[in-house]
């Protein structure tokens, strides 16, 4: 008998991952794909927007993996198909070892216990009409954890673990502030004792003397529970300030997937770059020195009609011509890191014109 | 001691007559049995071819500020007070007929989300043009020449293909270049852009700070920027005015205020701001937190409106409200601990 070794990676993003985390994974994610048919109009084919199209990484207890792009990049779209929200097209999600793509309604949700989101306005992912308590407590009644005194206490608990009174557990949502709001989705995310939060946008709609109060919870409940966040951002200052490791998506895909500080050390792919240099940056410069902006030209295409080749090359300012012809894989390109670029892998096939 | 009344003789390290000079501005709002006080006693100036931020969380009366120099704000259910006097002319106080004239000529805005400021069924070329025709009296198609030419100014690709497009065919970065091309169109003297790039991507909005600095370099408007981002306020401001709760609580030049700020409100807030690069400087560690939330304005505020969050409050913050006062030349703030928060953070 063969020993059963885990298959090896077909894919450089799961591979890069897996050589960057010490324990095995809690999540993976290996090709996945999501398409949104658009309906089709007066004029014949709709054609198909490409929301996710073959994104792999694994996660591990404790890590968080920071996913971030721009609008229309994906990766909410991702988070919702990781958490079986939407259903993915191809591609495979597995649990704590265990595949869900496929787990019918039924046994999701038991399935589900283990994977939790958190989203961007807890406003409107919070029932309006049910308590902050009743709220927390519905999970525990659905996966029928907890009755009675023993609910009412675990509630309780929670609530203090995220910074709310108890009190609060008779308020409604809309008596609480934002950031109280925001440890409210938090405390319901957590009460089914998860290893995998998916937190999409879970600090852009607040103000930032908030936003720092939820970036420190969220980082004390990490160290506490060990739990795994998948952190969706378009701030790469929050993502540099919360993950281990990142993802930058564009179009659909992962075009570099990296530890963190090697990722914001020396950003290899050349969007990666761009979206370095695009951030304002909050500190002191000698007065009238104006800061050289990098400038990306043009927007980001749209996804239903994607350029050829490598879909970044319409603004790429490194392009030769082969990204217009095909499209580079991810390919590995140092411990734990991918990048799919021609010029810039290692193994690009334009390298030697870098 | 009654300290004198908002300095004034602070601004004057700066060049030049000030162009906008907002003195006391008060602004309250009727809302049922409640009174909110928006605005409470916020001063400041800007000069041509300045940037003057106005940064603040919301709540703070940032936008309201901005709309009432404007007197956008709707009259029956705002009152406002004090002053504000573009080149010596006193607008509180001025006709309707003449704040027409001034709106979209000498001073002009833009909003966030440009999507509902646009007229969705009207080409932006004729948008465009239909400000000048009003403004500048030029014929139909003369002003429709002018909005492509406006348009080319912002950079905007193939303007005579995209002034016949409708505001929905456009991206939001293409969007926001319009309402900058429709509100420079008649060369005001300052421009007043509130949240300009909030909505947008990074690598758009790093496209529409420059093209607004370009512009106000060759044009020499003025430019108020009100934004919660204190990254945008680092990259284009000369100064800044931070607002808490309806007070503006300090002033300074952009390169002062983050240096060396002088009010603890503003000390939380560059702490509490995650920065790119943290992770290189090793300092990834636990955010500084500004604790509680941002007072209700439909109590009267005894006292410093931030004390209830404020690490250094004592018994008289909580009693007196301190006045913005000169702590250093050109560099205001409103707190009676300043002297403390300077020395323990010199």
């Amino acid at each position: 008998m063969p020993e059963t070794a885990p298959p090896p990676p077909a894919d450089a993003g799961l591979a890069a991952s897996r050589e960057a985390l010490a324990d095995a994974p809690i999540l993976e994610v290996e090709g996945l794909v999501k398409r949104f048919p658009l309906a089709s109009g007066l004029f014949g084919g709709g054609g198909v927007v490409n929301a996710v199209s073959g994104v792999s990484f694994a996660l591990a207890r404790g890590e968080t993996l920071g996913v971030v792009g721009e609008s229309g990049c994906g990766k909410t779209t991702l988070g919702k198909t990781v958490m079986r929200l939407i259903e993915p097209d191809a591609g495979s999600i597995r649990l704590a070892g265990k595949d869900i793509t496929h787990l019918p309604e039924s046994a999701l949700r038991a399935g589900r216990r283990d994977i939790q989101m958190v989203f961007q306005d807890p406003f409107s992912s919070l029932n309006p009409r049910m308590s902050c308590g009743a709220i927390v407590a519905e999970p525990l009644e659905i996966h029928g954890l907890a009755g009675g005194r023993d609910k009412r206490e675990r509630v309780a608990a929670m609530f203090e673990r995220v910074g709310l009174t108890r009190e609060q557990m008779d308020r409604y949502p809309h008596q609480l502030s934002g950031g109280q709001r925001q440890r409210l989705g938090v405390a319901r995310a957590l009460a089914l004792s998860p290893s995998v939060i998916v937190a999409d946008e879970p600090v852009s709609a607040l103000d930032v003397s908030v936003q720092a109060q939820v970036l420190n919870l969220l980082r004390d409940l990490q160290a506490e529970f060990r739990l795994a966040y998948l952190f969706i951002s378009h701030d790469l200052a929050v993502v540099e300030h919360v993950a281990h490791r990142v993802a930058v998506m564009y179009l659909g895909k992962v075009v570099e997937l990296a530890p963190k500080r090697d990722l914001f050390a020396a950003p290899l792919h050349p969007y990666t770059e761009a979206l370095l240099a695009s951030v304002p940056d909050p500190r002191p410069r000698p007065a009238g020195r104006r800061r050289e902006r990098a400038i990306l030209r043009g927007d980001v295409p749209s996804p239903v009609n994607p350029p050829s080749g490598c879909a970044f090359h319409t603004r790429c300012p490194i392009a030769r011509p082969i990204c217009r012809e095909k499209v580079p894989g991810l390919l590995p390109a140092g411990e734990g890191r991918a990048v799919a670029c021609h010029v810039r892998a290692p193994g690009g096939e334009a390298r030697d014109a870098a | 001691m009654n300290s004198p009344p908002q300095a004034q003789a602070e601004d004057r390290a700066g060049q030049g007559e000030p162009l906008l000079a907002v003195r006391d501005l008060t602004v309250r709002f009727r809302s049922g049995g409640d009174r909110v006080r928006a605005v409470n006693g916020v001063s400041f100036e800007v000069r041509p071819g300045e940037t003057l931020a106005v940064v603040g969380e919301s709540g703070s009366g940032k936008s309201v500020t901005a709309l009432s120099i404007l007197r956008l704000l709707p009259g029956r259910n705002a009152e406002i007070g004090g002053s504000v006097r573009l080149l010596g002319e006193e607008l509180t106080a001025a006709s309707e007929a003449r704040m027409r004239e001034i709106r979209g000529d000498e001073i002009s805005m833009i909003f966030q989300e440009p999507m509902t400021s646009l007229d969705p069924v009207m080409t932006v070329g004729r948008q465009i043009a239909e400000a000048i025709e009003v403004h500048q009296g030029l014929g139909r198609e003369a002003a429709f020449q002018a909005a492509v030419a406006a348009l080319d100014d912002v950079r905007v690709p193939e303007p005579a293909r995209r002034a016949k497009q409708y505001p929905f065919q456009l991206s939001g970065g293409l969007r926001q270049r319009v309402m900058i091309a429709m509100a420079m169109s008649c060369r005001p003297k300052v421009l007043i852009a509130d949240e300009p790039t909030t909505a947008l991507d990074v690598t758009i909005q790093a496209q529409i700070l420059n093209l607004m600095d370009e512009l106000r370099e060759k044009t020499g408007t003025a430019i108020i920027l009100i934004t919660h981002d204190l990254g945008v306020v680092a990259e284009m401001a000369d100064r800044v005015a931070v607002m808490y709760a309806g007070r503006v609580v300090e002033r300074a030049s952009a390169e002062d205020l983050f240096a060396r700020p002088r009010h603890p409100y503003t000390l939380g807030l560059l702490g509490s701001v995650p920065k790119l690069g943290s992770s290189l400087e090793g300092g990834a560690g636990r955010l500084q937190e500004i604790r509680g939330v941002v007072p209700s304005l439909r109590e009267d505020i005894v006292g410093c409106a931030f004390a209830p969050r404020c690490p250094l409050a004592t018994e008289r913050c909580r009693r007196e409200a301190p006045p913005l006062e000169t702590r250093a030349p050109g560099h205001l703030s409103a707190c009676w601990e300043a002297a403390r928060l300077e020395a323990e953070h010199a």
